[in-house]
């Protein structure tokens, strides 16, 4: 298990008060061992985002343990899951949520300020992750300025430019066409493979799916199925 | 370095909404500009009315025999002696002088009026209105000039003038009238008509004669620009022990009222201009903070602490109030130097001269209310900032984003 980058243990979230308690997981155990990439799959109202949310440090379970990298979430303090989001923990976001008014090699080098990185460094490895990407011409331009798909790999460039433990993507595809969609989850087996990153996906986009190495299933909070994927596409 | 970063952020952000922010900035500007302003004029105004008082034949200090204030005569006499007291030459006094001053009643050949009849070493006189006060005819010539002066007004109401003879009555020291006939040498022209019509001048030396005395009235002493107070009233006090040492508040306690309310009215209209304006600014910034409170959750999200969070929030307010306050400041100058020559307000002499001001209005900005208005400003901008900031984090970041 000292191989586990995630480890869930009886994890319940319960929203709402004791009139209407709103269960979005009930007991769940679920592990993710390092570079792999796991795809949390399941209707809405599944649990999926909720489970990738407390991986991430973003909520805290109702009961039950989520230790990430060897860290107990539970017992840290607010800033302490703050510098663990931080150093640890890569997001990519539905939304993309980059910040509008800096520029893309701007928002790539944004987390690596927050950490404190040496300015001429951190350009240098923000252009550099822009060219890996295939973003090298367009480092300049602000956010409003890109396509959905251009904004997304730059928040992909964000989220892995500090080389970070975990690579969390909550529904990564769901405002791009399938031809972006394919070029993103391309980028992302990249990463996977190349460069080790443990990826944990939300995702309801079979294409998605297709591409993890590993597929967990959520139904109304409980874990349905968890088994690899028949044959992730090659990027070849 | 990450103080750096949230400078640019906010720097940025404040860009956003190019238009709201140089309307805020404006009113800022506007507002401060006008507080400056307004400050120097009242500051002005109260500098008159401590002048005047001053000037009125009070200076800064004056030093009486007990119970002369309540009832001014020449049996509230003192012998003295101006080489026994050499402090009154020290560091912080500009001038001194003494003078005998008696009640009397001046009579013409057509009118008698009451009055003020000071005996004045005319030399030292630099130190009150008379030093530099207009004159139709001569200024007294020294301590034994027996001649006198009047005012304007007074003359005109006696219907005499320079040349003219008039006759002064005064009571001695041991209660029997005392009178002497003077020729006037000179018609001078005070700032109010209330001083031309209450004192005529004559050498002290010449009243004293009159009076049969070898004593002084009162001693005034005047200080140098920009000396305080406290410690040469500390000093006179020590010397003359058996007398009374007066300030101008005391002898002038309507002046010295109207200075201090100066001073509660410039803190009140700055309070109630900033007070509006901080309004203004808190509903801008929380309009911006809740206009970006997804990207603020985002940024939480992915690392950024509360206090970030906050911080970047106040810097705005920072920088905002710090380029508002900066462009006001320079538009106060600017209309200080404007009006820097003065306001003529003579038109309302009148109603001035009982306010003890003078009808030239010049403003006077200090630096300490120049710093006292950027600091208050600044302080107000980083108060007003917290309620917006605390709104930015008190939603979790999850809640931020799902907006």
């Amino acid at each position: 298990m000292s191989d586990l980058v995630v480890d869930c243990q009886g994890v319940t979230r319960v929203y709402g008060d004791d009139a209407v308690p709103v269960r979005a997981l009930q007991g769940v155990d679920f592990g993710v061992a390092a570079g792999e990439w796991t795809a949390l799959a399941g209707p809405s109202g599944s649990g999926k985002s909720t489970l990738l949310h407390l991986v991430g440090g973003l909520d805290r379970p109702t009961d039950g343990t989520v230790v990430v990298d060897g860290e107990e979430l539970s017992d840290l303090s607010e800033s302490q899951l703050s510098d663990l989001r931080l150093r640890k923990v890569g997001f990519v976001f539905q939304a993309y949520n980059l910040i509008p008014v800096l520029s893309a090699v701007e928002n790539v080098e944004f987390i690596m300020q927050l950490q404190g990185t040496d300015p001429a460094e951190r350009r240098e490895r923000a252009l550099s992750v822009l060219d890996q990407l295939g973003l090298g011409d367009i480092g300049e331009r602000r956010p409003g300025e890109l396509s959905g798909g251009q904004q997304q790999r730059v928040a992909v460039a964000r989220a892995i430019v500090t080389n970070p433990v975990l690579l969390l993507a909550d529904e990564p595809s769901a405002n791009l066409d399938s031809a972006t969609t394919l070029e993103l989850l391309a980028l992302l087996r990249t990463i996977n493979e190349e460069r080790g990153v443990t990826i944990v996906t939300a995702t309801h986009d079979p294409i998605v799916m297709g591409h993890a190495s590993r597929r967990v299933l959520l139904r109304d909070g409980r874990i349905e199925s968890d088994e690899p994927a028949a044959s992730p596409p090659s990027n070849a | 370095m990450k103080f750096t970063l949230l400078v640019q952020l906010s720097w940025r952000n404040l860009w956003r909404h190019r238009r709201r922010t140089l309307i805020l900035i404006t009113t800022i500007c506007v507002a401060v500009g006008s507080v400056l302003v307004l400050n120097a004029l009242l500051r002005g105004m109260q500098m008159s009315m401590v002048e005047t008082a001053i000037d009125n034949l009070n200076g800064h200090f004056k030093v009486v025999a007990p119970g002369y204030l309540d009832d001014p005569g020449i049996k509230k006499s003192f012998s003295f002696e101006p080489s026994g007291h050499p402090e009154l030459a020290s560091y912080g006094i500009r001038g001194w002088t003494s003078r005998v001053r008696v009640p009397a009643v001046i009579r013409s050949e057509r009118e008698t009026r009451g009055v003020q009849f000071v005996g004045v070493v005319p030399g030292s006189e630099d130190i009150s209105f008379l030093g530099d006060v207009e004159i139709d005819g001569e200024y007294l010539s020294g301590s034994d000039d027996r001649r006198i002066l009047v005012g304007h007004a007074l003359a005109q109401q006696l219907e005499t003038g320079v040349g003219r003879r008039v006759v002064l009555i005064t009571q001695g020291v041991d209660g029997g009238n005392r009178e002497s006939g003077y020729r006037i040498a000179g018609v001078y022209d005070a700032v109010g008509t209330g001083i031309e019509k209450a004192f005529v001048f004559t050498g002290i030396t010449s009243l004293q004669e009159l009076l049969a005395i070898d004593a002084v009235t009162e001693v005034s002493v005047r200080l140098t620009e920009g000396v305080q107070g406290p410690p040469v009233l500390h000093r006179l006090t020590r010397t003359f022990t058996d007398l009374d040492v007066r300030t101008w508040q005391d002898l002038e306690p309507q002046a010295a009222m109207m200075h201090e309310m100066a001073d509660a009215t410039v803190s009140i209209w700055f309070l109630i201009v900033m007070g509006a304006l901080i309004f203004g600014l808190v509903n801008t910034l929380v309009t911006a903070v809740m206009e970006r409170i997804r990207e603020l959750g985002m940024l939480r999200a992915i690392g950024m602490r509360r206090g970030a969070v906050i911080a970047q929030v106040v810097i705005e307010s920072m920088i905002t109030m710090a380029i508002g306050i900066s462009v006001g400041v320079v538009l106060g100058l600017l209309g200080y130097f404007w009006l820097a020559d003065g306001i003529d307000l003579s038109a309302f002499s009148e109603g001035l001269e009982l306010t003890g001001m003078r009808p030239e209005l010049v403003p006077r900005l200090w630096a300490q209310d120049v710093v006292l208005v950027v600091g208050l400003s600044l302080a107000l901008g980083f108060l007003a900032s917290i309620y917006p900031a605390q709104r930015a984090v008190r939603i979790q970041p999850l809640d931020a984003m799902r907006r």
